[in-house]
């Protein structure tokens, strides 16, 4: 009797279970809950991968690739730039509609909407688009872009990532504040429902310029428990999730019956940032002994081969504009200890490093902490709760800085942000400088402007070799995004890549049974 | 009766605004930043200096409290910083899902945990003792976290019965219920771990006294003396160990959200204090007070209903 319950018991629930099957995509997210849900704001991964699948920009980047030599039409069918690419004419899709009953999509609304990304008192991007100088609709389909100066990738400011998703005005407008948790793009998917902390669901739509989609469903739930996630994948409550950045994770996820392992760029780079105005980092010589008593092959066999790259520039590979020929200050001890000699520290240093309590990078670090103890250098860290950590680095109060980010594919992204004397933490400009290096300025800001692709290259490496020869900081690894999926569903892409770090899940999409 | 309501309803309101005022302070000495958990690590500092401005956190701090203050008299408790959804509506909509959870595993703990209490007091140096003993003591040493991965792997991984995520889907009660199982067993056997301990306590106690010879002596049977007479004698230490705990409980079942995976005050509270959410963690501190003081009011209630001689003054 009591098994005949329990059998009765499990079919009920069994019966109950909610999880449709076929069309429906249930993803797992490693985040307790949505954040801001307007595109021109949103600055969390967990955000940006959800967006991705509900807008256009007006180009776009081949799905499943992460690299701008990839962009092609997407909003916009073709576009025009003047000799000096100053103005840029875009000629719009007519079949574009908006999410809803919004109505067709049309210039007014692509101006609307990069006028909107542009507007610092509404978007977390404007900065990206401070040299553009106007935008008109210049006709019913046709945008008018015309810029101050030249920028080193238009194009790639207008991809759907960031600024560049195309936002309906009418929506806007009508919702309001609403908006950010209601946001009304024109992707394969729409926005249907939010549950906190559980769940954004959205549906195909069905008036989607390349198709109607084939997956009609998708909950894109927040699980931010890694084990519960994994195990949810595993039960076959969720059809693809959001990995660990660890090898270990990859060896375990692999191990489940009929699943796809996916690693993808854009990378996230790990970078220690040496201050170059505190003693004793303010010798290059420290500098140089510091990065050659950091054995790079160590440390991606530490955080995973299958997950991790050396880096090698303080540009990521596989962005527009890394270039290889750096200086390379190979792993030697024997050197590392001559350079701190001739600095006059014949028994090592100390140097001190405010750091973040999050386990993933704080592994990172207590691995660079014990290859520099082998070259007598003594790298304290002090640990701090995130938040803090992002605080206090910003203040200038610590000697190394361990950053990692991932950034749109384009070397002057980086380099501007972490290398050019604008971006110097505690000036009114500070992005995220954290060394004070200020000597390759003159080649980042030719770079912007120079119209010449070859040219623009070589600006960029030769910025790089100078970065490296003066050793502001020192790249160490690039750690993939890792998402996995069952194999039965069919992405309609091969994946290497994607810029908003969440698969492509487009018209093109299916579950293969 | 009246009076003493009154009365701690009175020391409600001064501890509520003690608490107020406390957190408001509290999370702005906190280092961190509203403004780069909103924009990001890309944000300039110009954009981030505006963004300050536009949150209120460029005038000064009294400033700030009084508008504050005067917002909660008028029941306005702000935006979320983050969302920018009204921190109440946030609230509102998973503190249900904490009081589910709460209370399904406060019914847990007190059906499993007074008569294994009770039981392990009656067999007393027994096996059914021991087996209490050594149960309750692993309910009390298991971190809650520990106990779910393994409440997921065998019920839902190995049998199947339950999901590993709350479905979230469902308005049905069948939904429901295999939502709330697992995390509300998890959190009961913990609960059912200390009232295990406390009733037993209690019982060895009470049955020890004068009065229960005396009426084994008369020939009273003794399971009427052990539920009718010394059970009501023994529950004043459990209804304030209940008590104290309920507000420990809803405070801790942040970890049994993130693992069940369920919606609530915990990854409510969580989330505010790392993006630096100052409105919403002052508005989590205001219900977290208000349910720990309304349980502490029940729980001194509560005596009196258990036993008639005390009385309220």
């Amino acid at each position: 009797m009591k098994i005949r319950t329990g059998i009765a018991l499990a079919a009920i629930l069994a019966a109950s279970n909610a999880f449709a099957a076929g069309t429906t995509l249930n993803v797992g997210m490693g985040s307790a809950d949505a954040g801001k849900l307007d595109p021109h704001v949103a600055t969390s991964t967990p955000d940006k991968g959800l967006l991705h699948w509900m807008f256009n920009g007006l180009v776009r980047i081949k799905p499943g690739e992460a690299s701008p030599e990839f962009i092609e039409p997407d909003i916009a069918k073709s576009w025009t730039s003047s000799e000096d690419g100053l103005t840029w004419v875009f000629s719009l899709r007519d079949d574009v509609e908006c999410h809803g009953d919004y109505g067709k999509l049309d210039a007014e609304d692509v101006a609307y909407s990069l006028k909107r990304s542009s507007n610092p008192d509404i978007s977390a991007f404007a900065k990206d688009y401070s040299a553009i100088d106007s935008i008109e609709a210049s006709g019913p389909l046709e945008v008018t872009v015309k810029l101050k100066e030249k920028v080193p990738s238009l194009l790639g400011l207008l991809v759907p990532y960031h600024g560049g998703n195309i936002v309906c005005k009418d929506a806007v407008e009508a919702l309001g504040e609403e908006y950010q948790r209601t946001p009304i793009g024109t992707g394969p998917f729409m926005f249907a429902e939010y549950q906190p902390q559980q769940f954004v669901k959205l549906v195909a739509n069905p008036e989607y310029f390349r198709g109607e989609p084939k997956i009609k469903e998708i909950y894109y739930r927040y699980i931010p428990s890694d084990a519960s996630r994994d195990l949810a994948f595993q039960s076959g409550e969720i059809d693809m999730i959001y990995g660990k950045q660890e090898q270990t994770w990859v060896e375990r996820i692999k191990q489940v019956p009929g699943t796809k392992v996916v690693v993808m760029k854009p990378g996230e780079m790990s970078v220690i940032h040496l201050n170059m105005t505190m003693p004793p980092l303010d010798d290059v010589r420290v500098r140089k002994a510091v990065a050659h008593a950091i054995n790079r092959d160590a440390m991606v066999q530490f955080k995973g081969p299958d997950v991790t790259l050396a880096a090698i520039s303080p540009v990521p590979e596989g962005h527009l504009g890394f270039t290889a020929d750096v200086p390379n200050y190979e792993y030697s001890l024997e050197k590392a200890k001559a350079l701190l000699t001739e600095a006059g520290h014949p028994d090592g240093v100390t140097i001190k490093a405010i750091h973040t309590t999050l386990p993933g990078m704080l592994s990172t670090m207590e691995a660079l902490q014990a290859l520099l103890r082998e070259a007598d250098i003594n790298l304290e860290i002090e640990t701090v709760e995130h938040a803090t950590f992002h605080e206090q680095i910003r203040k200038d109060m610590s000697q190394v800085t361990h950053y990692a980010a991932a950034r749109f594919p384009v070397a002057d992204v980086y380099l501007s942000q972490f290398f050019h004397s604008d971006a110097i933490v505690g000036t009114p400009t500070a992005i995220t400088n954290f060394s004070h290096c200020a000597v390759a300025d003159a080649e980042i800001e030719a770079a912007r402007t120079e119209g010449n692709a070859e040219k623009q290259i070589e600006y960029w490496a030769t910025a790089q070799r100078k970065i490296m020869e003066e050793v502001c900081a020192v790249p160490i690894v690039q750690s993939m995004q890792l998402w996995a999926w069952k194999d039965t569903l069919d992405l309609g892409v091969e994946v290497n890549g994607s810029l908003n770090l969440s698969p492509p899940v487009t018209e093109a999409a299916s579950f293969s049974e | 009766m009246t009076a003493f309501i009154l009365k701690r309803l009175g020391f409600a309101a001064i501890t509520l605004f003690a608490v107020l005022t406390i957190v408001f302070f509290i999370v702005r000495v906190l280092p961190g930043d509203p403004a780069m958990a909103i924009l990001g690590d890309q944000a300039s500092a110009s954009a981030l200096a505006a963004l300050r401005v536009r949150l209120g956190l460029d005038v000064p701090l009294y400033q700030q409290y009084v508008e504050f203050l005067a917002g909660v008299l008028v029941g306005d408790w702000g935006v979320s910083m983050v969302s920018g959804r009204p921190v109440i509506e946030e609230i509102l909509k998973v503190l249900p899902a904490t009081i589910e959870l709460t209370l399904a595993s406060l019914v847990l703990g007190i059906a499993v945990g007074l008569p294994t209490g009770v039981w392990s007091a009656v067999r007393r140096n027994k096996l059914p003792d021991y087996l209490a003993r050594i149960g309750s003591l692993l309910g009390l040493s298991f971190p809650a976290f520990v106990s779910a991965v393994l409440l997921l792997l065998l019920f839902a991984i190995q049998l199947r019965w339950f999901p590993v995520i709350s479905s979230g889907q469902g308005d049905g009660l069948g939904d429901r219920l295999r939502d709330l199982a697992l995390p509300a067993i998890n959190l009961g056997l913990i609960m059912a771990a200390y009232i295990t301990r406390v009733t037993r306590s209690a019982m060895l106690e009470v049955l020890n006294q004068d009065y229960v010879r005396t009426a084994r002596a008369k020939g009273l049977a003794f399971a009427v003396i052990v539920w009718r007479h010394c059970l009501r004698n023994a529950l004043i230490p459990v209804v304030t160990v209940v008590g104290l705990y309920l507000g420990i409980l809803i405070g801790n079942s942040v970890l049994t959200e993130i693992v069940f995976n369920r919606p609530g005050l915990g990854k409510l509270i969580v989330g505010a204090l790392n993006q630096r959410d100052y409105t919403m963690l002052q508005g989590m501190m205001v219900i977290y007070t208000l349910i720990v003081v309304l349980v502490n009011l029940v729980t001194d209630l509560t005596y009196g209903l258990i036993d008639p001689r005390i009385k309220y003054a």
